[in-house]
C-alpha cells in the first residue's frame, strides 16, 4: 500500500547568511531628473542574503534598482552588479532577476506561456525554457492555474506571476520593487513566505524594496535605509535592533526599592506599562538586574528581553517615514 | 506551502507510481545570450501579428486580411484563366496582372498594416512588459529591430502569397504552363521585389505610429486616417494645379508611394498610378522619395526605443 506524507522543504542552500565581498556595490551614485535629485551620491554595499531596500515613497528606491539593472544611466557614480555594469554589459542582466512594483504582465496570454517566453527572452532555449516555466510555476504555487490567461488572475496571483518571471531563468540576484504593494493581508504574509523562500531554499539572493518597515524587518537579513535621495542607515537588520534592545522587568512589590537598587547599579531604568524598561541592555547589565533584584527583595514576575521594532528606531529621526508606516 | 504528497518506500518494486519532490533545481543548462532573446522576440512578434497562441479573436483580423488578399489574387487568376479560354490571348492582356496588383491591393496591405503592426509594440508598452524585456539581455535597439523584422515577415507574407497564388493560377490556367513560365519568368523576381518594397514600406510607417500610440485603435485610426485623407486630397490638389508642381504634390498620396516603385520594378505604369501625373516624374525621384519615406521613420522608429536603455 501506499502511504502519503507531507514532503519537508529542501535543506536550505543558503540558509546562514555571509558577508564576502559584495554582489551589488553603488559608489557615490547620484542620479537627477532636472532639478530633483533622486539619489545623492549615496555608496552602499549589497551581501548574500535577503536586503530590505527602505525608505518612503520618492527616497530613491525605484531608482537605485533601476541604474543597478541598467534601465537608468546615474548622472555621476557607479552601480556594479555580480562585477559589471549592466547599462554597459548587456549579458549580465541574463543572471539577473527583477520584480517591478507596477503592473507588467500582458492578459491575453496563459502564465505558462508567458513565462517561457520570459525564459527564451532571457538566453534558454526553447525546450528548456518550457520547463523551466512549468517548474517556477510550481514553486510560486501557480501550477495548476498555468493554462489560464493572465487577465482573469487575481491580484495575489499576479504578483506571483510577477515573481515568477523575475525568477524562471534561475538568476544570481533578484530585484522585488514593493513586492506586497496592493496586497491584503493574508496575500502579503503569502508573498513574504516566498521572498523568504526564494531566497532560503533557492539559494538566490535578495533586494528588496518596500517603504513596509515591518515586511522588512520580518523578512531581510540587511537594509538599506533611504531618505530623501540619501543613505541614512545600512547594516544587519539583527545588529540594528539589538543596539536598542531592553528588557522589561515586572515585580509584584517593592518596585521602587528595585528602582533605588538599579540606580546605585548605574543602570538606567524608567517606569513604564507596570513595569521596569531598561534600554540597551547588554549582558553584563543583566547581571547587575539580577543583584538588584536580590537587595531589593523584589518577587519577580517577569523578565523579558524586548527587541524594538525598526519602526521604532527611525521614528524618532524621520518624522515623514513615520507618517508612511502609520498609514 | 506544503510540499506535494509523496510515496514512500512501501511502494518501491510493487510498481506502483512514485513521486519525488526534489526541490528547487538551479539552472545549469545552456544560456545562448543576446542572439536568443532576439530570436524570442521576434518569434513572439510573428505569432502576435497572426494571432497564434491567442484566442479567436486575435486571429479574425489578421487572417481576414490574408483570406480577402488571397481572394483577390485567386479571383484575378480565374477571371485570366476565363478570358484566355473565352477571348484568347489579347483578352487575357487586358485583365489586371502581377504589375497592377499592388495598385488595387496597396490599400489592403496598408491597412492591415495599420491594424495590425500596433498589436506588436502597444500592448508591451500600455501592460509595461517593455520593462521586462528591457532588463534581459536585449536592449531597446534588440527589442525594436526584432519585432520590426518579425512584422516585416508578415507583411511580406500578405504581400507575397495573393501574388504566387496569382502566379499559380496563371500557370495553370495557360494551356502550356511551362512556355508560359519560360516567357514571364521575370514576373517572379519583380513580385518578389515590389512585395518588398510595399512592405517595407508599411512595415516602417505602422511600426513608427504604433511606437508613438498607446493604444492600438488609437494607431489602426490614425495610420487610415492619414492614408483616407491624403489620397482624395492630394490627388484632387494635383489634378487642379497641374505641371510639376501637381505631379509634386502628388507624391504626397502615401499609398502610392510604394506603387510608383512597384511600377519601376515592373517596367509598366499600373492603373491606380496611370491616372496621377505624379508617375511621370523620373524613376530617381520616386525611388528616393520612396527611401525617404522607409528611412527617415525607421531611424525615428529606432531612436525612439534605443533611449529606453542607457
Amino acid at each position: 500500500m501506499t502511504r502519503a506524507v507531507d514532503m519537508p522543504h529542501p535543506t536550505p542552500v543558503a540558509a546562514a547568511p555571509s558577508r564576502g565581498e559584495p554582489i551589488v556595490a553603488a559608489r557615490d551614485l547620484v542620479k537627477r531628473y532636472g532639478d530633483v535629485v533622486a539619489l545623492d551620491g549615496v555608496s552602499f554595499g549589497i551581501y548574500d542574503g535577503i536586503t530590505g531596500i527602505l525608505g518612503e515613497n520618492g527616497a530613491g528606491k525605484s531608482t537605485a534598482i533601476k541604474i543597478f539593472l541598467g534601465l537608468l544611466e546615474p548622472t555621476s557614480g557607479t552601480a556594479i552588479v555580480l562585477g559589471e555594469d549592466a547599462s554597459t554589459n548587456v549579458e549580465v542582466r541574463g543572471k539577473l532577476g527583477y520584480m517591478p512594483e507596477h503592473d507588467c504582465l500582458p492578459t491575453t496570454v496563459t502564465a505558462a506561456e508567458f513565462l517561457t517566453h520570459m525564459a527564451e527572452v532571457t538566453g534558454l532555449p526553447p525546450l528548456r525554457a518550457r520547463t523551466r516555466a512549468a517548474d517556477t510555476l510550481r514553486h510560486v504555487g501557480l501550477f495548476e492555474e498555468r493554462y489560464r490567461a493572465i487577465g482573469g488572475y487575481s491580484t495575489g496571483m499576479k504578483q506571483r506571476v510577477k515573481l515568477a518571471q523575475a525568477l524562471v531563468h534561475d538568476p544570481r540576484m533578484v530585484f522585488l520593487d514593493e513586492p506586497t504593494a496592493g496586497l491584503d493581508p493574508a496575500g502579503r504574509e503569502e508573498m513574504l513566505d516566498l521572498v523568504r523562500k526564494t531566497h532560503r531554499e533557492f539559494g538566490i539572493s535578495i533586494l528588496f524594496s518596500s517603504h513596509l518597515m515591518s515586511d522588512v524587518e520580518r523578512t531581510c537579513d540587511r537594509i538599506v535605509v533611504l531618505q530623501g535621495g540619501a543613505l541614512v542607515q545600512a547594516g544587519e537588520v539583527s545588529d540594528l535592533t539589538s543596539e536598542t534592545e531592553s528588557v522589561f522587568i515586572e515585580v509584584d512589590a517593592n518596585q521602587d526599592a528595585l528602582l533605588t537598587e538599579l540606580e546605585a547599579r548605574g543602570v538606567e531604568a524608567t517606569v513604564a506599562a507596570g513595569g521596569i524598561h531598561v534600554e540597551n541592555a547588554d549582558a553584563a547589565a543583566y547581571d547587575r538586574i539580577r543583584d538588584a533584584i536580590v537587595a531589593a527583595e523584589a518577587p519577580l514576575r517577569r523578565l523579558a528581553p524586548q527587541r524594538r521594532a525598526l519602526t521604532e528606531l527611525f521614528t524618532p529621526e524621520d518624522p515623514p517615514m513615520a507618517t508612511e508606516v502609520a498609514s | 506551502m506544503t510540499g506535494p504528497s509523496v510515496a514512500t518506500g512501501d511502494a518501491v518494486g510493487r510498481g506502483d507510481g512514485t513521486v519525488f519532490d526534489i526541490g528547487y533545481q538551479r539552472y545549469d543548462g545552456p544560456r545562448e545570450g543576446r542572439g536568443r532573446a532576439r530570436l524570442a522576440v521576434f518569434k513572439d512578434g510573428v505569432r502576435m501579428a497572426l494571432g497564434w497562441g491567442r484566442g479567436g479573436r486575435a486571429k479574425i483580423l489578421p487572417w481576414s486580411f490574408i483570406g480577402v488578399m488571397v481572394l483577390i489574387g485567386f479571383i484575378l487568376a480565374l477571371v485570366a484563366g476565363a478570358a484566355l479560354l473565352f477571348g484568347g490571348p489579347d483578352a487575357v492582356e487586358q485583365i489586371p496582372s502581377h504589375s497592377d496588383f499592388y495598385g488595387i491591393t496597396s490599400i489592403f496591405i496598408l491597412v492591415f498594416a495599420a491594424v495590425v503592426a500596433p498589436e506588436l509594440l502597444c500592448p508591451d508598452r500600455r501592460n509595461g512588459v517593455i520593462n521586462l524585456y528591457l532588463v534581459r539581455p536585449l536592449t531597446g535597439s534588440d527589442y525594436i529591430l526584432a519585432r520590426w523584422v518579425a512584422f516585416l515577415v508578415v507583411s511580406l507574407i500578405v504581400a507575397w502569397l495573393p501574388q504566387f497564388v496569382l502566379l499559380i493560377g496563371r500557370v495553370m490556367g495557360n494551356p502550356d504552363p511551362a512556355a508560359y513560365l519560360r516567357d514571364n519568368w521575370l514576373d517572379l523576381p519583380r513580385i518578389l521585389a515590389a512585395g518588398a518594397a510595399i512592405a517595407l514600406f508599411t512595415t516602417t510607417l505602422a511600426m513608427l505610429v504604433a511606437a508613438f500610440a498607446s493604444r492600438r485603435a488609437y494607431a489602426a485610426v490614425f495610420l487610415v486616417g492619414l492614408f483616407a485623407v491624403t489620397a482624395p486630397f492630394t490627388a484632387a490638389l494635383s489634378a487642379e494645379v497641374e505641371g510639376t508642381v501637381g505631379q509634386w504634390i502628388g507624391l504626397f498620396t502615401l499609398s502610392n508611394i510604394p506603387v510608383h516603385v512597384n511600377d519601376i520594378i515592373f517596367g509598366e505604369v499600373s492603373e491606380v498610378t496611370g491616372s496621377s501625373p505624379t508617375s511621370e516624374l523620373s524613376a530617381t525621384i520616386l525611388v528616393s522619395w520612396y527611401l525617404l519615406w522607409v528611412v527617415v521613420p525607421g531611424v525615428i522608429l529606432w531612436a525612439r526605443y534605443r533611449k529606453l536603455t542607457p
